[in-house]
């Protein structure tokens, strides 16, 4: 069997053993949720924007609940696999509840499969970066196939960024062939909305080449149509959900501005929240106007995701996952600050909370969830975890800021990359990639079988 | 000064800064007034006391209202917890049964229970001296409420050996209790003044002391003054307090963006240093 692929089918292997038996409760609670209101037909965003509007008249503060947040399309990628289940296990409830404070009831024997059915499109996203990294260097492949972040993040929380990650791949990988694809795939890639900072830099690097911009802007229009949908429909819903709760979310996460959760003032944490955000925009715009033209793409995507990481409001432990795999590309970055997010998970998670599918089997081990609970919760009353969870917010902030000034260094002395400008546009067409396959990158006979198959299958213009 | 040291040192600073940001918070905004937070809990904090109302989605804390002794005034140290798990309004649970909504004026926190045939409200208001919890309807009520401590070494000076079961104590309107705090070495007081004389008043004994005190009353309005103090015994240590963390946050910060620009100064040489002696 040739290495590729038996990194992949071994990078398989791992998660689908693990994903039955591991989650998140409020998270997948909201895929599962989710999946049953899209087979019905139902309107995801009513429902979110609904429940928030109730706690906003129960509190009188402007309190958010925590349900489907994302891009419309996303659901899409998992009712599929939640309809495989109905068909075997029928249309029971099979976890009830699990909105964060409360604990899920869990349904047996078919939790375990419904925890492999709804994970298998995180699994598959996975796989699907191990593929295309193995194409173009086994070591790399290897490591985000059996990064323990990776693994945690997709198959035993149930977080799906390594949708993220493999459209992000996708859209950096096609844009010097087919700029409609390219558009197609950033435009899947914003089912988390955050990679929505990377706009401007397309936007930029294909400013003047009209169309080429169409081209892109053609393949993410696609991709936009589903909100466009909503936006007609139910514009105060989806607004209220995807706008207004993503916009007015307190800042926080494995980042440097978690103090806040000391702060026990919304109103105020909220105004705070805005000092990032200046920030962001502010760095955004330096950047993209003094280095997104002439850096390659590859440090162009990099460096801006950077600083959405430093000036973002909310980088949650996962986030990292979704350019994990643009990370390993380039040669200035040190993939090794997963390490910092990994921590912060179990700092802001007990362990066991990930594990009770397997502690709901039995009432001795509910006991025991419920004594180290007990313990957990002292420790949080005390704020003895906040100590480490800023700290380690701290870090991974001073990381990839460590990463950012690589990237601008390497750019600003043209050791980034080898950038190649095509003569009538000006736009460059390849970026960093690791010395050892580059040359078969840049002609192309070494270029992922999978991509190339995609963008003959897709391009408009057939190359 | 090249770019990379200025940007370096504006993110140091930029780090360092922001730390401040709870201590700032803390010593000028937060004192003295109704703050949301959460998903909806509020709670207010003053030179003596520190109140916390739990959000609707929770029917303990409803209030629970913590003393500051003088001489460690980070402590916090639970006086008397109001439960609507445990309490009932014409014999429908408040927690349970009532559709909750809050509002929060900077004095008074007004939490009001909503069932088809009946509006109560329940004003908290903390002053320097005392916490008010006041029920009020438009309509007479029966009420029973639950005033939870763990625990409490006497009530109206009965201590645990004279109580072995719950015990209805003489009808007043002034219940007083005393309580140890192991942590601080110290003894507490606590008081609680009844608007109205109640129908009842019981006392809950649990092991080492009473951790409960039930009234019932029958009013269309009551109020419960609140006051607590504490006394050092012994020679208490300052102990931790999450309280204490908006002043702890500036040394996490300093100290990690230190630890970054030594690595970053000297990380490199150290390492060069290594290699050359191990080739």
């Amino acid at each position: 069997m040739e290495e590729r692929s038996r990194i992949v089918l071994l990078a398989a292997a791992v998660r689908v053993a693990i994903a039955p038996f591991f989650m998140h409760a409020g998270d997948v609670g909201t895929i599962y949720e989710s999946s049953i209101m899209a087979l019905k037909g139902l309107n995801i965003y009513d429902f979110v924007s609904a429940k928030t509007l109730q706690m906003q008249n129960a509190t009188g503060l402007p309190v958010f609940f925590e349900g489907y947040a994302y891009h419309p399309l996303l659901i899409y990628f998992f009712a599929p696999f939640y309809w495989v289940f109905t068909l075997i296990a029928g249309q029971g409830p099979v976890m009830i509840d699990g909105h964060y404070p409360a604990l899920p009831v869990l349904i047996y024997p078919w939790t375990p499969l419904l925890l492999l059915m709804l994970k298998i499109p995180i699994i598959l996203a996975d796989v699907l970066v191990v593929y295309v990294l193995a194409g173009m260097d086994a070591r790399k492949a290897k490591i985000y196939a059996f990064c323990p972040y990776v693994i945690f993040v997709g198959a035993v929380w149930g977080m799906f960024d390594a949708f993220v990650g493999l459209f992000l791949l996708a859209s950096y990988l096609t844009s010097s062939r087919s700029k409609f694809l390219s558009g197609l795939f950033y435009g899947l890639s914003l089912m988390k909305l955050y990679t929505a900072v990377l706009l401007p830099l397309y936007a930029v690097r294909l400013y003047g080449r009209w169309k080429e911009l169409a081209q892109f802007l053609g393949g993410l229009a696609i991709t936009l149509l589903p909100v466009a949908y909503y936006l007609v429909v139910s514009p105060k819903s989806i607004w209220n959900v995807l706008v207004t709760f993503q916009g007015g979310r307190l800042m926080g996460g494995v980042n440097l501005y978690n103090f806040i959760w000391i702060v026990q003032d919304l109103i105020f944490d909220l105004v705070v929240s805005m000092v990032p955000t200046i920030l962001l925009i502010v760095a955004l715009f330096y950047l993209i106007t003094r280095f997104g033209r002439k850096a390659p793409l590859l440090e162009s995507i990099l460096a801006i995701m950077f600083v959405y990481f430093l000036f973002g409001k909310v980088i949650n432990e996962q986030f990292l996952v979704s350019i994990f795999p643009l990370i390993l590309l380039s040669r200035e970055c040190d993939h090794k600050i997963w390490v910092a997010p990994f921590i912060f998970i179990f700092l802001r998670s007990p362990f066991y909370y990930f594990m009770l599918p397997i502690l709901w089997t039995s009432p001795v081990f509910y006991g025991y969830y419920l004594q180290a609970d007990e313990v957990w919760r002292q420790l949080q009353a005390a704020g003895y975890l906040q100590i480490p969870m800023y700290a380690v917010g701290i870090a991974f902030s001073l990381l990839i800021f460590w990463n950012l000034l690589q990237l601008v260094d390497a750019t600003r002395g043209g050791t980034a990359s080898i950038p190649r400008v095509t003569e009538s546009t000006g736009f460059q067409q390849k970026t960093t990639v690791p010395d050892q396959f580059r040359p078969e990158f840049q002609n192309g006979s070494g270029r992922d079988e999978l991509v190339n198959r995609l963008m003959v299958a897709l391009s408009p213009d057939g190359r | 000064m090249k770019l990379k040291t200025r940007l370096t040192l504006f993110f140091a600073v930029y780090i360092i800064a922001l730390s401040f940001v709870p201590l700032l918070h803390d010593t000028l905004i937060a004192q003295s007034r109704w703050l949301g937070y959460g998903t909806g809990t509020y709670q207010y904090q003053n030179q003596d006391y520190f109140v916390l109302f739990n959000d609707p989605y929770d029917g303990s804390s409803k209030p629970h209202i913590h003393v500051n002794p003088s001489f460690a005034p980070a402590a916090r140290v639970s006086l008397l917890e109001f439960s609507d798990w445990t309490s009932w309004v014409n014999d429908h649970n408040l927690f349970n049964e009532f559709d909750v909504t809050m509002r929060a004026d900077p004095r008074i926190l007004d939490v009001t229970y909503t069932r088809p045939e009946m509006v109560i409200h329940k004003y908290v208001e903390v002053s320097s001296d005392s916490v008010k919890v006041t029920l009020q309807s438009e309509k007479e009520f029966s009420a029973h409420l639950e005033m939870w401590r763990w625990v409490m070494s006497s009530i109206n000076g009965i201590s645990i050996k004279d109580a072995t079961k719950p015990l209805a104590i003489p009808l007043t309107t002034v219940v007083e209790f005393t309580f140890e705090d192991e942590r601080l070495q110290s003894l507490g007081r606590g008081r609680i003044v009844m608007s109205a004389m109640p129908a009842q008043v019981e006392i809950w004994p649990h092991e080492k002391g009473f951790n409960r005190i039930t009234v019932d009353f029958v009013n269309s309005m009551m109020t419960f003054t609140v006051s607590g103090s504490m006394e050092a015994v012994g020679a208490p240590s300052q102990p931790w307090s999450y309280a204490l963390l908006p002043y702890v946050m500036p040394i996490v910060a300093i100290t990690v963006v230190a630890l970054y620009l030594l690595v970053g100064k000297y990380g490199r040489a150290l390492k060069n240093r290594a290699t050359r002696r191990s080739s």
